[in-house]
């Protein structure tokens, strides 16, 4: 029988303050940079890394499908636009000032037709074999890249000089923090709608018990490539922006395990099965890597380690999951 | 074919089975603790750098024979997995699928970090003499610490098969394989049963580090190469199936080699990869197992 989650039955009061909690983050985002504006480096990479955690939670938390592989969509994405976006390859009516974006544009779809291979042939497996297949998959795109003489090889490509957007330079740290700031908020809207949408209630019966999401007329393997291919576009306009962020990127920075990796654990460190869970574990996480990295320079994954291992040991629904543990108790009090 | 053509593909073929015996090795480990828990230890390529590292450590400090890091390596990572399993792993309960994934990559992270941390990102390397040499037979020239390594995986994979078929706590160990209640109601004491297998396991590890150090720079993060591969060798072997690892650990050294010489050599990894795929997708009880029945 299907057991439901705190977050399938959770009454209705408490998800309008979700809504709330979200509304709040963005708030928080909005003024960061008014009143940080000498730190919109890290600025930018938190919220870059809080999209891309959002976008790996609509397939790794909504659909339970863990992926270790997301690197390489994040990957498709800065490839086609850093190559789109250099003038020789382009005709000359898309070298206007909307040109980057058309290689934004095509890596999507680019991310969105891998997605929809990669999917197809794997989630026939279960659990862990998945994530061993998107670990291998992922290996695979990043051989390309490496080896390619489009792709640059393992020296990788530079962004070349982007035509201004409406007046405003790319390579302005202050553009590139709303761009990224634009991007988090589109995950998050396109999260809320999913969480109230068919497809939402279907992906969360499928995660919770697949045989008997099936008996209810839901076909899961067309439910999680649904997932997996929105997961995929989100994940390659992110890349885009990234490479922008970047301005020149190598395989062994965009393309690695690790980044996958990195990726996934902060969705489940913040909670994979809420909407704001990525979100707070990439702005948790950001904060404490930046502490640690004057501490232990390059070690820095170090702390993603020992979260991850307190996490599955102790709160297995993340940091967001302590928050409702907390809050279902004050609910009970009152 | 000529006779330099039928040397170089003999060579090609022992450099292939040479490297797979390490594979195998690796592999094994990995494919017991699958055997007996069902679970995937994400760390293994980790342990593997443990023990690299070991060896380094004892080579530079004390100028020790790199093979002679055995001695201490084996029971260090014995140790270390028992504890694991005892005190992490065993934890987690009936969440052990999806928890055990991401309590052994947070373990692996921890590790690779700690090595960062203590031995510096630098590619180091021993320098031992006989490392380098090689002897000829019959025209294929074949790496004596190479030989070594494959004689190593030998003995260690012999031996680990003399305890599970022929002792008390072989017995154990598969009882507890086939059936964790059962093997608990005859009074063996799963918990423990468990904690020796992944002690054995991430022993295995070490060894087959071990074994890698005199052919091999290392680096913290050394662990990401073999891990695949250990996971390459398990699948094809079919998960949790013991001669299986030892037939996929082959095959992957030899379609590794092959393809490098014949196809290109920039592909190398990904011939392991390809292989890999297809069989998770055709036949995911592995190359060599019996055909389970699908439903």
């Amino acid at each position: 029988m299907t057991t439901l989650t705190p977050v399938t039955s959770r009454p209705r009061a408490l998800t309008f303050g979700n809504v709330w909690l979200s509304v709040a983050l963005v708030a928080i985002l909005f003024i960061y940079p008014f009143l940080f504006g000498k730190t919109l480096n890290f600025g930018i990479s938190t919220l870059l890394f809080a999209g891309f955690a959002m976008s790996w939670n609509i397939l790794g938390g909504w659909a339970g499908q863990t992926s270790l592989g997301h690197a390489a969509l994040l990957g498709i994405g800065a490839y086609a636009m850093t190559l789109l976006a250099t003038p020789e390859r382009l005709p000359p009516f898309l070298t206007s000032p909307l040109a980057p974006w058309w290689g934004a544009l095509v890596g999507m779809v680019i991310a969105v037709a891998v997605a929809a291979v990669w999917g197809w042939l794997t989630f026939r497996l279960q659990g862990s074999y998945f994530a061993l297949s998107s670990i291998a998959v992922a290996l695979v795109i990043r051989l390309v890249a490496i080896n390619a003489e489009w792709t640059g090889g393992a020296e990788g490509l530079f962004m070349p000089e982007l035509p201004k957007l409406f007046g405003f330079d790319l390579f302005d740290r202050k553009v590139e923090y709303w761009l990224a700031f634009g991007f988090v908020v589109l995950t998050l809207v396109i999260t809320h709608l999913i969480r109230r949408s068919r497809m939402g209630y279907a992906l969360q019966a499928v995660r919770e018990d697949e045989d008997g999401a099936r008996a209810l007329g839901i076909d899961p393997a067309r439910m999680k490539l649904l997932a997996f291919m929105l997961s995929a576009a989100l994940m390659a306009l992110g890349g885009s922006l990234y490479a922008l962020y970047l301005q020149a990127f190598e395989p062994h920075t965009i393309l690695e395990l690790p980044l996958s990796i990195q990726i996934a654990l902060l969705a489940i460190i913040g909670g994979r099965t809420t909407i704001q869970g990525p979100l707070i574990g990439a702005l948790v996480l950001s904060i404490f890597g930046e502490v640690f990295r004057n501490v232990f320079s390059n070690a820095n994954l170090l702390i993603y380690g020992i979260l991850i291992l307190m996490v599955t040991l102790f709160a297995p629904n993340g940091i967001m999951g302590l928050f409702q543990k907390a809050g279902s108790k004050l609910g009970t009090a009152r | 074919m000529d006779q330099v053509a039928v040397t170089a593909f003999f060579q090609t073929l022992v450099q292939g089975l040479l490297t797979g015996g390490l594979y195998a090795l690796i592999g094994t480990g990995l494919s017991l603790i699958f055997g007996v828990m069902k679970i995937i230890n994400f760390a293994h390529g980790d342990f593997l750098a443990i023990g690299m590292f070991i060896t380094l450590a004892l080579f530079k400090a004390f100028n020790l024979d790199p093979y002679l890091s055995l001695l201490v390596a084996a029971p260090i990572g014995f140790s270390l997995g028992y504890v694991i399993q005892r005190f992490v792993l065993a934890r987690l309960g009936d969440r052990l699928g999806e928890g055990s994934l991401l309590a052994t990559l947070g373990l692996g992270l921890i590790i690779s970090n700690t090595l960062l941390l203590g031995f510096g990102a630098q590619p180091q390397s021993i320098n031992v003499p006989y490392a380098i040499n090689t002897f000829k037979f019959a025209g294929v020239q074949v790496s004596v610490s190479l030989l070594i390594a494959g004689l190593g995986t030998v003995l260690a994979i012999s031996a680990l098969n003399l305890v599970l078929y022929r002792t008390e706590l072989g017995r154990a160990i598969r009882a507890t394989a086939q059936n964790p209640l059962g093997a608990e109601l005859q009074g063996v004491k799963t918990s423990n049963i468990q904690a020796i297998v992944f002690g054995v396991g991430v022993s295995f590890a070490a060894i087959a580090g071990v074994l890698l150090m005199p052919l091999l720079y290392t680096f913290p993060t050394v662990g990401e190469n073999y891990v695949t591969k250990a996971f390459i060798v398990t699948v094809l072997g079919g998960l949790g199936n013991l001669p299986g690892a030892i037939a996929g650990g082959l095959v992957l050294g030899v379609i590794e080699s092959l393809g490098a010489f014949y196809v290109s050599n920039n592909y190398r990894d990904a011939y392991g990869l390809i292989a890999f795929l297809l069989v998770l997708l055709l036949r995911p009880e592995g190359l060599f197992g019996k055909t389970v029945k699908r439903v």
